[in-house]
């Protein structure tokens, strides 16, 4: 069956270099306008590109965590057009030999999708545009980029959500947080010619560029309409595309290898071991019985979290460590291990934790694992509202999400963990039942 | 000893400095050899440099207008290591626009040969040429492309070496084609070029396809060429007119005689080189112009209410003739919807030419004139249309093409002109040249019409 909307990514991820692609300024000097600038990266006359190895390293990385077919040797090439941010008026880039070619990424439903190319290119300067004059910042000229271009294998939304998900914890895990730095353009065709929407920054913009597409091709096509091959724009303060040109032929470039930088062999260079978030949490799913998503909720976007679960989940139970994860995420802390155990023992003890049991293992004092203190104002504090709301009960009968009411009331009240005054309940609530 | 420790063996009288810095001012308003002159203490040796090498802060313009006024802000690595080695920077030299010639005619200041005004001096590096032609002791650190130093030393009697491609840091260079650019020297002695092309040789960390040519020597098998033997090439023959086929026999002659081992050879590609060079050369060159829009450097276009499209096509009309008519074919020529029957087409036969060139190479020297042609009058020159001109560069672009090194040496006067004949080795083989050449001058004494500055 052809599928009727199909979409393809090329997206540009910032590479975290500590330098800029060609030279040694620094690449992410966000003080003062142009002041991380050189000859090399101003495009002067004599200045010659000197390439990044560490850049290389990282992509090389990316491009193996894709399962993409990495290059024996790389070149580049100079893509020429004239635009006050490109300061050589050509951006070097590559084409025919970039880093790797092929790949994929494997959604949960097995389906993968296809990645078409890696390559690295250097940022243009940024422009600021004012009323009636425009200022350039050349401190981002020469920043390095990687550019993942994927098959049009996306056939809706929510596989568009999973691959960008999926992509953002792989890069993530090679140190790549794209949170900030993502710009994309969307080609989407929903039973039509393909319609590239260009220089979308950010996700949440990347998925409301393509449901707009989708249905505003599907309108056009209803009334009868013809979708011709288009690149349009985004406009995020309406959330619309807007068309830019109407493609009659691929835009022209005049390109040309790069004499100045050669033949690189990247075969030698070192790479960072990929992570999927996704295999691993299916794993630890089956090994600790517990709930995928759960786990998969802590480790995607989250490192520490996965190392705390793969040294301690074993000890003690998974939902306990993953409960403290998220005592460590709500009071935003980080505990060296022995602390962080006796947060997991606390836990365990089912210790009310609160910001000052927190402060507490924090500066390593002992907790009372005696409760009896939090575990008495609970039971009382359960007692008194059963007693004083007679009609709770009679509606608890009738109605157990009353439960739920309870619960929220005291949690709010005492700062205290839902699931603890669960458990209390659950042991107090039938006594008063049993009693009425 | 070379002209270098002669130069410092010898004592210099009060207002030495003084005096050459006024003859060669003089001879400067004649013969257009220098577009900027810097007064020197007279201590140190003196070079010149190819306007299009950058010298701090001092105008740097290869020769454009477009660049006016530009003051780099770092010197050449070639520039930093002469003045590392305490030689003293005399000026900067003519040049054709951006390295755009044979003659040296597309400069506002046309150079004039100084053994006869009337002629060429020849380009692109003109100056270079005159100056070492007229200052009896001086080097110029010279550049070329696609025979941009054989052509002029040729025609002004002076030694040019173009060591191979990537032997010398092009860093501060201002890019004609990247891909053929050579910084080489140009002196009155094969002795001096060896002294100052152990100093400006070498890897470089701003320009990454700077190698060690000794250490590429060793490791590959490249280099073993014959050295008493010496090609030459058939097709050649039809290129030449007749009092150069003539002159260039005598050498031929004298060489046998000298104990070479003369043999000729086919090589039938040779017509293919013309084509493929400016293909090339100009696909670069249009890249490389395109940075000059009139903001950043050089000639200020104030007109910021323009839109950008009339913006940069205003800045860019400040470009010469020449330039536009190699930014307009390169731009042609890399076009998508061209570009295999010219450019990648252009790069395939660049593979074979060198592949071919490297098999004769490696059994020997290749030797040629340097020019088809006797120098031609000024007026002759600028009579030509550019495909004739591109024409005459068929015997210095095959080993610009191909990355091998070359030298132009004099060997025969002619109605008080001086004639060039080019000698070709295999890559990373520049040393033989220079014995080659010694060897020569052994036997063969240069004639000069003016020695400014002697002692």
């Amino acid at each position: 069956m052809m599928e009727a909307i199909k979409i393809g990514l090329e997206i540009h991820v910032a590479i975290p270099t500590k330098t800029k692609l060609f030279c040694s300024c620094n690449a992410y000097n966000e003080q003062e306008p142009n002041m991380s600038v050189c000859p090399i990266c101003m495009g002067f006359p004599g200045s010659k590109p000197m390439l990044n190895a560490k850049a290389l390293e990282i992509a090389k990385s990316v491009a193996n965590a894709l399962h993409s077919d990495i290059a024996k040797t790389i070149s580049f090439e100079r893509k020429v057009y004239f635009y006050p941010d490109l300061p050589k008026s050509f951006q070097i880039t590559q084409l025919s030999n970039p880093i790797s070619q092929g790949g994929f990424i494997e959604l949960q439903s097995s389906k993968k999708i296809r990645i078409r190319r890696i390559q690295i290119e250097e940022d243009p300067a940024k422009i600021l545009h004012e009323e009636d004059y425009s200022l350039i910042d050349f401190n981002r000229s020469g920043r390095p980029l990687l550019e993942i271009v994927t098959e049009p294998d996306i056939f809706n939304i929510d596989e568009l959500k999973e691959f960008m998900n999926e992509l953002k914890s792989i890069l993530y895990y090679l140190g790549i947080d794209i949170n900030t730095e993502l710009k994309a353009d969307v080609n989407v065709s929903n039973q039509g010619e393909r319609v590239e929407v260009k220089n979308i920054t950010g996700l949440k913009d990347m998925i409301n560029a393509a449901l707009f597409e989708i249905k505003r091709q599907e309108a056009a096509r209803a009334s009868g309409a013809i979708i011709n091959k288009e690149t349009r724009s985004y406009d995020g303060a309406n959330m619309i595309t807007v068309s830019m040109r109407e493609k009659e032929s691929d835009e022209e470039y005049g390109i040309i290898y790069e004499p100045d930088l050669g033949e690189y062999s990247i075969k030698n260079l070192p790479i960072i071991e990929p992570t999927y978030t996704n295999k691993i949490a299916k794993e630890l799913a089956e090994k600790y019985s517990a709930s995928e998503k759960l786990i998969i909720e802590q480790i995607m976007f989250d490192k520490n979290a996965l190392q705390l679960i793969n040294k301690f989940a074993g000890t003690y139970k998974i939902n306990i460590v993953i409960s403290a994860i998220e005592v460590l995420k709500r009071y935003n802390k980080t505990l060296d291990d022995e602390k962080f155990e006796a947060l997991l023992i606390a836990i365990s003890k089912n210790v009310l934790i609160n910001s000052e049991t927190i402060n507490d293992i924090e500066q390593g004092k002992t907790i009372e694992t005696s409760s009896e203190i939090d575990e008495s104002l609970i039971d009382s504090a359960i007692n008194s509202m059963l007693l004083e709301n007679k009609q709770l009960l009679k509606d608890y009968v009738n109605n157990p999400k009353v439960f739920n009411f309870i619960i929220g009331q005291i949690a709010k009240k005492y700062n205290a963990s839902p699931k603890y005054i669960s458990t209390r309940l659950n042991i107090l609530l039938p006594k008063f039942v049993a009693g009425k | 000893m070379n002209s270098i420790e002669e130069f410092y063996s010898l004592e210099k009288k009060s207002g030495y400095a003084e005096s050459l810095f006024n003859d060669l001012s003089d001879i400067n308003s004649r013969l257009n050899a220098f577009l900027n002159i810097t007064r020197i203490s007279g201590q140190n040796y003196p070079f010149s440099v190819k306007d299009n090498i950058c010298v701090k802060n001092v105008e740097t313009t290869a020769n454009s207008k477009i660049l006016k006024s530009y003051l780099p802000p770092f010197n050449a690595t070639v520039v930093e290591r002469m003045l590392s080695k305490n030689f003293d920077f005399i000026g900067k030299t003519n040049m054709d626009e951006f390295g755009f010639g044979t003659f040296g005619l597309n400069s506002e200041r046309t150079p004039r040969n100084p053994f006869n005004e009337d002629y060429v001096a020849g380009g692109s590096s003109s100056g270079a040429a005159i100056a070492t032609a007229v200052l009896k002791y001086h080097i110029a650190i010279a550049e070329s492309t696609g025979g941009s130093i054989s052509a002029p030393s040729a025609f002004c009697g002076v030694v040019g070496f173009t060591p191979t491609y990537g032997a010398v840091s092009r860093h501060g260079l201002i890019d004609y084609a990247n891909s053929l650019d050579k910084i080489g020297l140009m002196s009155r002695s094969a002795k001096d070029i060896r002294y100052v092309f152990d100093i400006i040789k070498g890897p470089d960390n701003y320009d990454s396809t700077c190698i060690d040519i000794e250490k590429r020597k060793m490791q590959s098998d490249e280099g073993k060429g014959a050295k008493n033997t010496i090609f030459i090439i058939n097709q050649i023959n039809d290129l030449l007119d007749e009092s150069v086929k003539s002159h260039f026999s005598g050498l031929v002659s004298k060489l046998e005689n000298m104990g070479f081992a003369i043999k000729t050879i086919d090589f039938n590609l040779l017509d293919k080189a013309i084509p493929t060079y400016y293909i090339i050369s100009m696909a670069e060159a249009s890249t490389n112009l395109a940075r000059y829009t009139g903001f950043k450097y050089g000639l200020k276009n104030n007109e910021f209410s323009k839109d950008y499209n009339s913006f940069f096509t205003e800045s860019r009309s400040n470009f010469g003739t020449e330039a536009k008519r190699r930014i307009i074919l390169g731009t042609f020529v890399r076009g998508a919807s061209v570009k295999s029957k010219y450019y990648s087409k252009a790069l395939k036969v660049r593979g074979l030419l060198i592949a071919k060139m490297k098999e004769i190479l490696r059994q020997g020297f290749i030797l040629s004139p340097t020019m088809p042609i006797m120098t031609p009058k000024i007026d002759d020159a600028n009579s030509l249309t550019p495909v004739q001109n591109y024409g005459l560069d068929i015997l210095t672009i095959p080993p610009n093409l191909s990355g091998f090194p070359h030298v132009s040496f004099p060997y025969d006067y002619d109605k008080g002109l001086p004639m060039g004949a080019q000698l070709i080795s295999d890559h990373f083989e520049d040393y033989s040249l220079l014995d080659f050449v010694e060897n020569w001058e052994n036997s063969f004494k240069y004639q000069f019409k003016y020695n400014l500055g002697s002692i």
